[in-house]
């Protein structure tokens, strides 16, 4: 099978993989952040005292969390013209990305805030440190640390299914390797490069994260 | 029956853990070492059982020599009882399936024949009420008499004990001590890492001091104790002594 | 307007139901299988031959490491093209039966770590052989630990099967797909087909919430 893999169709469609490679890249790096965005928000909602405010917070991130990005797509997709907003497919494909992982990324800072030790509380009330002081010398400092690894896992996540959107015709890389399937009959040939591309960011991420804790471990910590 | 003979072990290349390490333990003897924490006490106890691999030098324990190749290192360990100081009892077991479990899979051992064992010696360690209780239900000082019945179920010929009360609430180690004593006065060959120098006091028949890796002193216990030799040994008792 | 495109919906209601029916066949077959291999990938992971657990490394890598879709499009696409024919519904349980092996993989593998050094030791010291020291000891402590993170994985398990709808299996995203084609209203579509999904998986995110809060206590 690899035997006879035409490396020459790779070569004339690397205009159009690169493309797609780079598609991919801002795609997934603009709804890594509206994700950011969203899941602070999200998050700091649904540690408040406010019911009110809380409630559509955690429906919000449940809502999310119980169903597929495939779902959610298509929602957006045939629904926001129902509502009368028409967007290009890209940016359809953006805020659903956005949207999808935010809830994640809520989930994540808030077990960030939740594992450190109700001590560190106390002890930083006890010390007379005001409540912006508390949170920025002593609980932040402390909840940010251990959420990095997953949130770039996260952003692992994002990336892989950003593929999806090939589903509602945006163009990247996934899409681009169907096409080089489906116009040369040459699934191998296509569906390899795709995956490269997408394993070249994988290892990236991953190679982030590993360097991340190398250098960011506490002294005494495993 | 445990013999080392200028044993030497290193962690890494740096690192020199045991020095020249030269002891006898006769059977029916009961060996106590102490020593300051980092002396190397626990790399000693945790040898005999091939926990621990070393470098240069023999030891041979009940006839087998654990530096020989592809020793038949679990033959030698059903033959060796160890307890921890973290006791290491298997949580998603009840006391009775810690003690019976390794009976009836490595021995062989029949299902009731090990449950009458077992039942026999947790009475024994005073847990007769006790048996169907899952480890985090009982006390520090249980769990640990669990683990010596544990160990003795398997009816080994040596039994190793490292620091097994320094995980123990105060007044949860003349429990454990008392039975330790009563299998010392059994006649069972025993190496006790402990600082406990009461129990060394009471049943040891000898004292071993380790220090830096080394052996520094030993002797029975009423030389030991009334009159050490070396200053290191004398510093090491003044503090252990004097709380 | 409105309630006749929910009338006319109803009509499609059994569609939808073999939809959800298909989904939930795909996801618990693909979790049967993977959990098989999974947990032989978690074993072989956490074990002792480097070179063995090196290549179940590489090999679980490549497949977190792209996407599932492109995953289920080799399986359809490419495997035929080696002489493999496969139904799409086999392509699809195929795929999603060794993403979940590989996912599963590194979970049971990292259960098997978490399980205290002290455990082995004192097994060890007991003499049992190593499959038994597995069987009986670190691997029901090592399930245990993991157990949130399974839940966790088989929500995700039934929510990655909707990308199989991409090779034309009938699941619930795909019955939705066709439906929306004849009842333009994507809001009320995949709005019951979300429904149909979070009726699914969310007393799941439920039970993982409450085993993990269960394991954080007894470690205590």
């Amino acid at each position: 099978m690899l035997g006879n893999l035409n490396i020459r169709v790779i070569f004339e469609y690397f205009p159009a993989l690169w493309q797609g490679f780079l598609n991919t890249l801002m795609m997934s790096g603009l709804g890594f952040a509206g994700a950011m965005i969203l899941g602070i928000i999200a998050c700091a909602l649904t540690i408040q005292p406010l019911r009110w405010l809380r409630a559509p917070a955690v429906a919000y991130v449940d809502v999310i969390r119980a169903t597929p990005l495939l779902a959610q797509l298509y929602f957006l997709y045939f629904g926001l013209p129902r509502l009368g907003i028409l967007l290009p497919e890209i940016l359809i494909g953006i805020v659903a990305l956005a949207l999808n992982s935010g809830a994640y990324v809520a989930e994540i800072i808030r077990s960030g805030i939740l594992a450190v030790p109700r001590g560190q509380f106390e002890a930083s009330m006890s010390s007379g440190l005001t409540y912006l002081q508390r949170m920025r010398f002593i609980i932040l400092p402390q909840a940010i640390r251990p959420t990095v690894s997953p949130l770039i896992g996260q952003a692992i996540v994002l990336v892989k299914d950003s593929s999806l959107l090939s589903l509602i015709s945006v163009v990247e890389l996934a899409r681009v390797g169907q096409q080089i399937a489906l116009d040369r009959f040459m699934p191998v040939e296509g569906l390899a490069a795709t995956a490269a591309g997408f394993l070249i960011i994988y290892y990236m991420l991953k190679a982030l994260a590993a360097l991340w804790s190398r250098f960011n471990r506490l002294p005494g910590q495993a | 029956m445990i013999r080392f003979q200028g044993l030497n072990k290193w962690f890494g290349n740096a690192l020199h853990v045991l020095k020249d390490i030269d002891l006898d333990v006769a059977k029916g003897e009961v060996v106590v070492v102490c020593g300051p924490s980092g002396s190397g006490k626990s790399t000693l106890i945790r040898c005999v059982n091939g926990l621990e691999p070393f470098q240069k030098g023999s030891l041979t324990v009940d006839g087998v020599d654990l530096g020989a190749k592809g020793v038949a290192l679990r033959d030698l360990r059903m033959e060796v009882g160890f307890v921890f100081q973290q006791f290491n009892l298997y949580p998603h077991k009840t006391a009775l399936e810690n003690v019976t479990l390794a009976p009836i899979h490595v021995r062989g051992l029949s299902k009731t024949e090990a449950v009458e064992r077992g039942e026999a010696l947790l009475a024994k360690v005073g847990l007769a009420d006790r048996m169907n209780n899952y480890p985090s239900q009982l006390s520090g000082g249980q769990q640990q008499r669990v683990a010596i019945a544990r160990s003795l179920c398997m009816q080994p010929k040596i039994m190793l004990f490292d620091e097994p009360t320094s995980a123990l609430d105060p007044e949860m180690i003349t429990e454990v001590l008392d039975v330790m004593v009563s299998l010392a006065k059994e006649g069972m060959t025993m190496m006790v890492v402990t600082h406990e120098m009461g129990f060394a006091r009471k049943v040891a028949h000898r004292v071993v001091f380790m220090d830096q890796g080394a052996i520094v002193e030993s002797g029975e216990p009423a030389s030991f104790f009334g009159n050490p030799t070396h200053d290191r040994t004398r510093d090491f008792l003044s503090k252990v002594l004097h709380h | 307007m409105f309630w006749f495109q929910v009338e006319r919906l109803l009509n499609y209601w059994p569609l939808l139901l073999k939809g959800l029916g298909m989904t939930v066949s795909l996801s618990l077959i693909s979790l049967l299988i993977g959990g098989v291999i999974g947990l032989l990938f978690g074993i072989i992971r956490a074990g002792r031959i480097r070179w063995l657990s090196f290549v179940v490394g590489l090999y679980i890598d490549l497949f977190r490491g792209t996407p599932f879709l492109v995953q289920v499009f080799i399986c359809f696409f490419i495997l035929p093209s080696v002489g493999i024919e496969l139904s799409a519904f086999s392509a699809g349980v195929l795929a999603l039966s060794n993403l979940s092996a590989c996912f599963i993989g590194e979970i049971v593998a990292s259960g098997i770590k978490a399980v205290p050094r002290g455990q082995s030791e004192a097994a060890l010291s007991s003499g049992f052989r190593h499959w038994q020291q597995l069987r009986l000891i670190i691997l029901p402590q090592a399930l245990r630990i993991v157990r949130p993170s399974l839940v966790g994985q088989f929500i995700l398990l039934v929510k990655d099967s909707s990308v199989i709808s991409a090779i034309g299996i009938m699941d619930l995203t795909r019955s939705g797909w066709m439906i929306v084609q004849n009842i333009p209203n994507g809001l009320l579509i995949f709005g019951v087909v979300g429904v149909g999904y979070f009726i699914i998986c969310y007393p799941m995110i439920f039970l993982a919430r409450r085993m993990e809060r269960r394991n954080q206590s007894s470690l205590l």
